[in-house]
Order: C-alpha cells, then sequence, then structure tokens
C-alpha cells in the first residue's frame, strides 16, 4: 500500500499560529492513494488543527499541502471546490438538527453538487444503507443514538464522493457500547481503499488499519512510522510515555 | 410516554374538563370575533350585500329588547345598544389595524433576517446593522412616525391611485413607520436566535462545501427561524399594540376611531373597555396562531421551540 510513494498528499513544513500562539510547527507527513494515517497525541496537541487545514476550515500561514498534486495552501484555489473533494467526520457528529437523516445526506448533493432532487435523495439513501442506517431514513438527529448520528455523519460526507476523508475523534464523543459500529463502518471504507486521514484514541483500530502512525506533541511531529514500529519499539521516549498512558486508560 | 399508562386522578379529569371548557369557550369568541369581522368588511367591500354599509350587522334596538327583557341583564341593555351602533365603526378600524400590522410585520422580518444575519457574521455590516437596531429601538416610536409624517411629508408622494386601496395616504406612511421599527425589534430577536445555532453547524455545512452565505442560509437560519418564533410572537403582540400610535398621524385605524367617538360621546370608559378587548382578540389570536406554527414547524425529537 504505501511502499510506493505517490504522493497523493503531501504535507510539508507545515506551520499554524492562532494569533501569537504556534500550534502547528513545520508538519511533515504524506499519504498514498488508499493509505489510513492515523493521527494521535495529546489533547491541545494540534490534531484538530491539522486536519481542519487540510480542507481549509483553518488557514495555515507556512508549508505546503499537495493534495493530488494541486496545493491546497494557494491564496487562489477554491475552498469550496476542495471541501467538495475532501469529506470530514467530527468529535460532535454537527449533523444538521432540522434535517431528516437523509436531509442531511442529500444536502450536500443537492446544492453542492447540483443534482435534482430525486438523485440526491437516491444517492442519500444509496450511503445511508452503505453505513447500516437503511432503515432509520427518516429520522432527525435528536431522535438517533450518538453511533447512528456518527454514522449519518460518515454518509454525509461520503455521499459527495470525495477522494480523502478526514476524521476527527468520530468516537470520542460516543458511550463505549456505541464505538464499534461506527468503527465497523470506517473499517468497510478501509476494505473499500477509501484514503482516511483519522484522528482517534483507539489504538486497536489505529494498529489494525493504518498505514502509517503520525504522533503530534506540541504542534510536532515526535515521531512517525508503521503501527508496528511505533507501538512496539517507539524510538522517542515521549512517544512510549504517550502510548502507555493512553494503553491504562482503556 | 409514561403517563399514557397511569390512570388519571380525578383532579387531572377535572382540570381536563376546565381546560377543554375553555377551550371551547376561546374558539367560540373567536369565530364570533372575526366571524364579525369578516362579515363587516366583506359588506363594505361589495357595498352593503348583508346590511346597509354603516350599518350594524344586528339592529342595536333588537339587542337592546333582548337584554331588557331579561332582568339580570336590563340595567346593561342601552351600554350594549350603543356598543352595538359602534360596531362597523370598530369593524372598519380594525380592518386598517390588521393591514397595518400584517405588512409592517412581514415586511419588516424580511429586512430583519439580513439584519440579524449581518449582526452576528458581517464585519461592515454587522456595525451598520448595529447603529440601524440602536438607533430605531432607542428613540420613540412616535417620534419616527412624527419624522416621516411632519418631517418628511411622505404622504405627499403616494401615488394617487393607490389611495382607493386605503382610505387614506397615510397608511403608508404608518405601514413605513413600523415596517421600519418593527424590523429593528425582529432583528434582534432573530439575532438571539441565530447566535444560539451552535457553530459547528456551520462548519458542517462549510465542511461538505457550502460557501458561508449558503451554509447560512441552508443550514443556519432554518434552525435559527424556528428557535425565534415564541421571541418573535413578542414583536408580533406589540406591534398590534403600538399600531394605536397609527392614530397620532391620523390614520383612521381602532383607536383612532375609539378616540374619535369617545371624544364626542364622552362613554371613554366603556368604548375604551370595548377597544381593549378587541386588541386582547386580535393578540390572542396572533399567540394562538404562531403557537401553531411553532408545532408545525417543530423539529422531531427536539419539539417545539416554545417548550425548549
Ligand atoms: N479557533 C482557535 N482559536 C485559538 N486557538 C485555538 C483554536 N483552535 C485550537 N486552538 C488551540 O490550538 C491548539 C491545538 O488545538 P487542537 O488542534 O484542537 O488540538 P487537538 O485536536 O490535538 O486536541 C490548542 O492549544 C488550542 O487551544
Ligand atoms: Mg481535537
Amino acid at each position: 500500500m504505501s511502499d510506493s510513494d505517490d504522493g497523493f498528499l503531501r504535507v510539508s513544513d507545515v506551520s499554524k499560529w492562532y494569533g501569537d500562539e504556534q500550534v502547528l510547527h513545520d508538519v511533515s507527513f504524506e499519504m498514498s492513494r488508499g493509505d489510513v494515517t492515523v493521527l494521535i497525541g495529546p489533547s491541545g496537541s494540534g490534531k484538530s488543527t491539522m486536519l481542519r487545514c487540510v480542507n481549509r476550515l483553518a488557514e495555515a500561514q507556512e508549508g505546503s499541502i499537495l493534495l493530488d498534486g494541486e496545493e491546497v495552501l494557494s491564496p487562489d484555489l477554491d475552498v469550496d471546490d476542495l471541501r467538495r473533494e475532501v469529506g470530514m467526520v467530527f468529535q460532535g457528529f454537527n449533523l444538521f438538527a432540522h434535517l431528516s437523516a437523509v436531509g442531511n445526506v442529500a444536502l450536500g448533493p443537492r446544492r453542492v453538487l447540483g443534482l435534482s432532487e430525486r438523485e440526491a435523495r437516491e444517492r442519500a439513501e444509496a450511503q445511508l444503507e452503505r453505513v447500516g442506517l437503511g432503515d432509520q431514513l427518516d429520522s432527525y438527529p435528536a431522535e438517533l443514538s450518538g453511533g447512528q448520528q456518527q454514522r449519518v455523519g460518515i454518509a454525509r460526507a461520503l455521499a459527495m464522493e470525495p477522494k480523502l476523508m478526514l476524521f476527527d475523534e468520530p468516537t470520542s464523543a460516543l458511550d463505549p457500547e456505541l464505538i464499534g459500529e461506527v468503527l465497523e463502518v470506517m473499517h468497510g471504507l478501509v476494505d473499500e481503499g477509501m484514503t482516511m486521514l483519522v484522528v482517534t484514541h483507539e489504538m486497536s483500530f489505529a494498529r489494525e488499519v493504518a498505514d502509517e502512525i503520525v504522533f503530534l506533541d506540541d504542534g510536532r511531529v515526535v515521531e512517525r512510522g508503521p503501527p508496528d514500529q511505533l507501538f512496539e519499539r517507539p524510538e522517542k521516549e515521549r512517544t512510549g510515555r504517550f502510548l502507555e498512558r493512553i494503553a491504562s486508560h482503556d | 410516554m409514561a403517563g399514557a399508562t397511569r390512570p388519571t386522578t380525578v383532579r387531572e379529569r377535572v382540570s381536563d374538563a376546565d381546560v377543554s371548557a375553555g377551550r371551547l369557550l376561546l374558539v367560540a369568541a373567536g369565530v364570533l370575533f372575526w366571524g364579525w369581522l369578516l362579515v363587516s368588511w366583506v359588506n363594505r367591500w361589495l357595498g352593503g350585500v348583508v346590511v346597509p354599509v354603516g350599518d350594524p350587522l344586528v339592529a342595536p334596538g333588537l339587542v337592546e329588547g333582548a337584554l331588557a327583557s331579561l332582568p339580570a341583564l336590563a340595567t346593561y341593555a342601552s351600554d350594549a345598544a350603543f356598543v352595538v351602533q359602534l360596531t362597523p365603526n370598530l369593524a372598519q378600524g380594525t380592518w386598517l389595524t390588521v393591514v397595518i400590522t400584517g405588512v409592517s410585520l412581514v415586511v419588516g422580518f424580511f429586512l430583519a433576517v439580513p439584519l440579524a444575519v449581518a449582526r452576528v457574521y458581517g464585519r461592515f455590516s454587522a456595525w451598520l446593522s448595529l447603529a440601524y437596531t440602536e438607533l430605531l429601538r432607542g428613540t420613540p416610536l412616535l417620534a419616527q412616525l412624527f419624522v416621516l409624517y411632519y418631517g418628511l411629508n411622505l404622504g405627499r408622494y403616494v401615488p394617487g391611485a393607490l389611495s382607493g386601496v386605503f382610505p387614506r395616504d397615510v397608511v403608508w406612511v404608518a405601514i413605513l413607520g413600523f415596517t421600519l421599527n418593527g424590523a429593528a425589534y425582529q432583528a434582534e430577536y432573530i439575532r438571539g436566535a441565530v447566535e444560539s445555532v451552535d457553530e459547528g453547524q456551520i462548519t458542517a455545512g462549510r465542511a461538505i462545501g457550502l460557501s458561508k452565505v449558503e451554509s447560512i442560509y441552508h443550514v443556519v437560519l432554518p434552525q435559527a427561524l424556528r428557535y425565534a418564533i415564541p421571541s418573535w410572537t413578542n414583536e408580533f403582540v406589540y406591534l398590534i399594540k403600538y399600531s394605536s400610535l397609527a392614530a397620532f398621524i391620523t390614520v383612521p385605524e381602532l383607536y383612532y376611531r375609539a378616540d374619535q367617538v369617545a371624544s364626542e360621546t364622552f362613554r371613554y370608559t366603556l368604548i375604551f373597555v370595548v377597544t381593549g378587548a378587541m386588541y386582547l382578540a386580535l393578540v390572542i389570536t396572533a399567540s394562538k396562531l404562531m403557537e401553531r406554527v411553532d408545532d408545525r414547524v417543530a423539529i422531531p425529537g427536539l419539539g417545539a421551540a416554545r417548550e425548549r
């Protein structure tokens, strides 16, 4: 998978400041098409910010992010075009509260891709089937469990047929018994060959599906490498300590 | 729901009966009130198909006679006849009150939404919106009406062709005044609701490729406008009552007519009690109407905005 680096996503020396506070320091990593990269790190280390720089929900001030050969950070880039191609799943689901499951998933295809009402609905239904919610099409977010809401969130992103999916702690807000159903859907996406950049504390998931783990601390990449190496033989002491702490929480 | 299977107590059954009796009374009063208004208006527009224009729907003598024959109510017979005599005049005034309130509210709403959005999401426009809102909310409504009426003499510019639609051109001035003023108040209520929509909603909209404006339109506003209904209803109710200020720029709406008759007949108490009851009926209609709208648009799982 990641052996032949095709430079599908190439993050180079990305730095980001909020006001005077630098939250990303020269972050670099790359992904090939079909890769799964998992970002780990303590809270506040800049994982969400890094993810958001990729779809320009946050603006990196320095560095370069090449997606499929195009410079994401270019001021001339149409960010709406970019976001059409990069799906995002949020920790807090962020489902549109006033729309049913189908409405949530169909909004993008209808309003962004310009599909007809019927086409958008059909696509939404298909995506909801894909995440196992074919029986909840017309339920509203407030009527769904957290796990179901997050699956709608995934379907909403998939409906845009993105070439890269960003997951920002998709299971962190879930009760433990609901985590499995979301991870299962994500496993399915991995099997289908989706390129995924995932922030998560689910270490067994990371170990199973990741091609590469990137450990961020204090806005810096401390260490990165394949899961076996990073989990079994971390090179940096900080990595080891973080992994121990995570493990003792599980 | 747990309550559905629990046997109701006697007390609950009694109070349920009270509620439904009260409801029935309210509905009956509403039907009577609006039936009387509609028939009176249609009668006037069609040139007196039911009774001659200017005559009450029921002859005052008939009412007086009927009441006089009932010992308990005999003392009120002449007052009742006097009120019945007034009804055509009051119905005509109420028409203007309804038109002024309705048009100002609806047009004001379409100004208020962009004002509210600008306040929350704009930069320079936020400042403009704030300035507008503060100016209109910070000065007396009556002063605003006087500026439009005397200062700008707007009545002069209204094309004569339209004067057939409304009895007086000043009606347009009043509508303009209430629209501009009401927009400022409506904007404040809507702004509060826009701010209450979680920021993650707009982020999610942007993340699927909607522009900021599209996210506001498709995601934020549909929620905010629902949440705004209960507080927005306040403005609806205020506007019904404040529309009486139009009397001061000689618009012959409900209050103006009541005041006119009262100063001719000196029966202030009776006339203003009756007029007050009519405003009350309009206000109750408005709030009941908005409750129904609130229920209609309630988001499943979240419930109506007023219950949250
Ligand atoms: N919108 C923002 N404005 C200012 N500071 C922010 C903002 N978002 C995040 N930060 C700061 O940036 C740092 C990294 O945050 P974040 O990317 O959310 O970390 P993580 O996702 O790893 O917990 C933190 O110190 C956080 O306080
Ligand atoms: Mg985070």
